[in-house]
């Protein structure tokens, strides 16, 4: 897997919130992007899944341009943003269910198990906290096979245990070929991102 | 995700969301239980005007249900979801649509021969209106999906969404009330039905389309 940006240009209103930016996302590569609030994190990441207009620069997946073969990098990743659809009147195990329908039964309580979720399996997302309901979608992460993972803020709202955990699942993924591009504003010292920092 | 789990769960979801499909249901019986009492009552005003209150009283009622469509899936980041599965946007708004009509016009059309007869609408015309329903209520929800999609966005979007939509529901009025006078006056009513449907099929293949630009813009 081979993900090349090169000279990106994103505006925001008249606002620039990044100019000739270039950097890869390798097999195995964790990708760090930091900055301050408005610097334009999620806005870096929604430009390269396709939602936010690029008024310059290149992508290429694979050595396909991207514009052009949207389809070919939606098909290998995994996209989680702030928001990250649990649906309210779903149970934890229903919502799971729904982005896995392939998954076993086993395989998605081993899933929400991992995000300490186990005791909840049948709770709806609506008597969840805020930090519960994004375990859920965290969980997905231990049900992919997908190889390139976009997290937005993957850490917001989640205790100590659920950092550990979340942050055991990344470096699982990238020994085994995976690559992650992440915003936050934790420094992952451990995992030794590659840090692209936006200046706000 | 994909389509069969998408549309299970928009099923689901929407019989855990009951009170959406039952006040869509409720302000149907509403409308045509109190129209003849602030008009006129007696059968020979009603009977004629049978076609056009209940054809009223479903544009309104699918306004109601197709208002606030995308909202939840736009306050809960389903829709960013949507734009990253890697699945057809334009196909995941027809199954939504889909579930919503089945959702909001079925129920309707079981209470509708009750209501019939509070309006005194022969039984041989019933079965004109329930088709004229069947078949022009596809056309009203996606083109109110548009609508939907357009103004999910916007905070107070639904003083917006009726002045886009409710123009291109005319037409499907016009044609659904004339079928049924045709109808009751014992003419031909076939070709009403048919723009109906041509109506529909329309809207069925281009409103998912645009609903979907038009998600892909609000979520920007």
């Amino acid at each position: 897997m081979n993900l090349q940006l090169k000279n990106l240009w994103i505006e925001r209103g008249e606002r620039d919130l990044c100019r000739d930016l270039s950097f890869s996302v390798l097999n195995g590569e964790l990708i760090r992007i930091a900055g301050e609030n408005g610097a334009g994190k999620s806005s870096l990441i929604k430009a390269i899944l396709g939602w936010v207009h690029l008024e310059a620069g290149n992508l290429e997946f694979n050595g396909e341009d991207v514009t052009q073969h949207r389809d070919m990098l939606l098909q290998c990743q995994l996209y989680l943003g702030h928001t990250p659809g649990i649906k309210s009147v779903f149970t934890a195990l229903e919502n799971l269910r729904l982005y896995c329908p392939q998954a076993s039964e086993e395989a998605l309580e081993f899933a929400l198990d991992q995000v300490q979720l186990g005791a909840f399996v049948d709770t709806p997302a609506a008597q969840l906290s805020a930090g519960q309901k994004r375990r859920i979608a965290l969980a997905r992460l231990w049900l992919t096979d997908k190889a390139l993972w976009f997290l937005d803020e993957p850490f917001t709202a989640l205790d100590v245990k659920g950092v550990d955990a979340l942050e055991q699942r990344m470096s699982d993924h990238l020994s085994s070929g995976g690559a992650i591009v992440i915003t936050t504003h934790q420094p992952l010292l451990s995992l030794a991102p590659k840090v692209i920092e936006l200046v706000a | 995700m994909n389509y069969r789990s998408y549309f299970k769960a928009e099923w689901m979801s929407l019989l855990r969301r009951k009170q959406d499909t039952l006040n869509a249901l409720l302000f149907f019986v509403m409308v045509i239980t109190l129209f003849p009492l602030g008009v006129d009552p007696s059968a020979d005003f009603l009977a004629p005007a049978a076609g056009g209150i209940i054809w009223c009283a479903t544009a309104l009622s699918v306004l109601m249900a197709v208002e606030g469509m995308y909202k939840e899936d736009y306050n809960d980041g389903s829709l960013e979801q949507w734009l990253t599965s890697g699945l057809s946007v334009t196909f995941l708004v027809f199954l939504k649509v889909l579930a919503q009509w089945l959702m909001v016009v079925l129920p309707l059309l079981l209470v509708l021969p009750l209501l019939a007869q509070m309006l005194f609408l022969p039984m041989s015309v019933l079965s004109v209106v329930m088709l004229s329903i069947l078949l022009g209520t596809p056309a009203l929800f996606f083109i109110g999906s548009i609508g939907a999609a357009l103004t999910v966005s916007l905070r107070r979007g639904a003083v917006l969404m009726l002045l886009l939509i409710l123009p291109l529901y005319i037409p499907v009025i016009i044609f659904a009330t004339g079928a049924v006078r045709a109808a009751q006056m014992e003419m031909v009513y076939s070709g009403q039905l048919a723009i109906l449907a041509a109506i529909s099929l329309v809207a069925l293949t281009l409103s998912p389309v645009m609903a979907a630009i038009s998600i892909r813009a609000s979520v920007n």
